[in-house]
């Protein structure tokens, strides 16, 4: 048949050639290619920004790691927060917040709350499927945590979503080999 | 069919670019360094995955574009693109500014900042749908022809062009609009793809050519009627 040459990196015995599109594009469309997968990233990046800014807090999504509140969480549960400076902080609510000097947090059950006249308050939080309070997971002669170690409060929550995040933690490698493909197929790929 | 039978027609080997503008194409080229000549496939026959939309509809646009350039030797203008450039860079710019700022200023201090480049950002988007729904349209080519006394401003050629997903029918429509009188003219057909391509995906330009110069000459010679 009429093969006038074959082009350069194609792919041997299947002539498939991966930058066969980047190759008769000129300069607008190869920068475009890249501003494309530019704006795929800023997008997402902006949709969780302003998901921060409206909830007042640095984590609005977190994913249940532990099975330390069932019945009510199940581990890969993901959970919704907020975090709004007026809304006080009571006795039976469950929170998220985070113990100083540990960057994973953890997601309880308040328990006993004081309260002073300005605002001020000091709780302690225990998980319901746990046996006994949090004193040992805080710091070393911490009792009791306060209003800055708090993440945010659950509103909501979607059961059994959260397991993609904890199993592409779990396998790192699998996390980039997607993110490398999924990088790959809209920087290659000519958008019509 | 037809483009079958133009495609046995061809010898193997040296097909190259016998298409349209076999003549003009030698020497054209791009002008370009060798290393960047060797990569671009610009003037090797187009072959495609036939059963890819995508992939057809913007081989005949890029033969279509070719046509316009080489055989009539009108410019390319890049204003449209250029502004739909500009646009999608200002929204990155937005973006990187949200991320370099919280990363400096941890968050609740970086809120109005945030809250500002997120609001931009959005905003930017919506500019960007109406720009390419309102103003670019389907159009993928806007070309000039230079006045050769010089005197008139030039005339636009626009070309557009539409193929459904999953469907066969291609439509291309030619638009003219004369410098002088700012009067505009369109032309267009719609084409089943399989005219135009052979059953291995490669694009006939013996098929397709003479479609474009048709509708060309249909518009430029009503002008010298008038």
């Amino acid at each position: 048949m009429v093969r006038a040459g074959a082009v350069g990196t194609h792919l041997p015995a299947s002539g498939w050639d991966i930058f066969g599109d980047l190759r008769k594009m000129n300069k607008r469309q190869l920068y475009y290619q890249v501003l494309n997968f530019a704006m795929i990233v800023s997008s997402a990046l902006m949709i969780w920004k302003g998901l921060i800014v409206l909830t007042g807090s640095e984590s609005p999504i977190v994913v249940v790691l532990s099975g330390s509140m069932e019945p009510a969480f199940h581990r890969g549960d993901l959970l919704f927060l907020t975090n709004f400076r007026e809304d006080p902080i009571r006795a039976g609510e469950i929170v998220v917040f985070k113990v100083e000097g540990r960057d994973i947090p953890i997601v309880h059950r308040v328990i006993k709350v004081h309260e002073k006249d300005n605002g001020d308050i000091k709780f302690l939080t225990k998980g319901d499927n746990n046996e006994v309070d949090d004193r040992g997971l805080y710091k070393e002669g911490q009792n009791w945590l306060e209003k800055k170690d708090v993440v945010g409060r659950a509103r909501g929550f979607l059961p059994y979503v959260g397991m993609v995040t904890i199993i592409m933690n779990d396998y790192p490698k699998f996390k980039y080999a997607l993110l490398a493909v999924m990088g790959a197929y809209v920087l290659l790929k000519r958008e019509s | 069919m037809a483009a079958v039978s133009a495609q046995g027609g061809r010898s193997g080997g040296g097909g190259g670019s016998s298409g349209a503008g076999g003549g003009p194409n030698c020497g054209t080229g791009s002008g370009r360094s060798g290393l960047l000549d060797k990569w671009k496939i610009d003037d090797k026959p187009v072959k495609i995955d036939k059963w890819d939309g995508s992939a057809v509809k913007n081989s005949l646009d890029d033969s279509a574009k070719k046509v316009l350039l080489e055989k009539y030797k009108y410019v390319e203008n890049f204003g449209l693109i250029d502004g739909r450039l500009t646009i999608c860079t200002i929204s990155c710019f937005f973006a990187i500014v949200a991320l370099i700022w919280d990363y400096m200023h941890p968050f609740p201090e970086s809120k109005p900042v945030l809250a500002l480049c997120v609001i931009s950002y959005f905003v930017m988007m919506g500019i960007l749908t109406i720009y390419t729904s309102y103003k670019e349209k389907s159009i993928f080519l806007v070309a000039h022809r230079k006045d050769p006394t010089g005197m008139d401003p030039d005339d636009i050629w626009q070309l557009s062009s539409s193929l459904k997903r999953f469907d066969d029918k291609y439509t291309l429509k030619l638009t003219f609009i004369s410098g002088r009188t700012k009067q505009q003219r369109e032309a267009e057909f719609t084409k089943s793809i399989a005219k135009f391509f052979d059953h291995s995906g490669t694009l006939v330009m013996d098929a397709y050519e003479p479609e474009i110069s048709r509708l060309h000459d249909s518009l430029a010679t009503e002008r010298k009627i008038k």
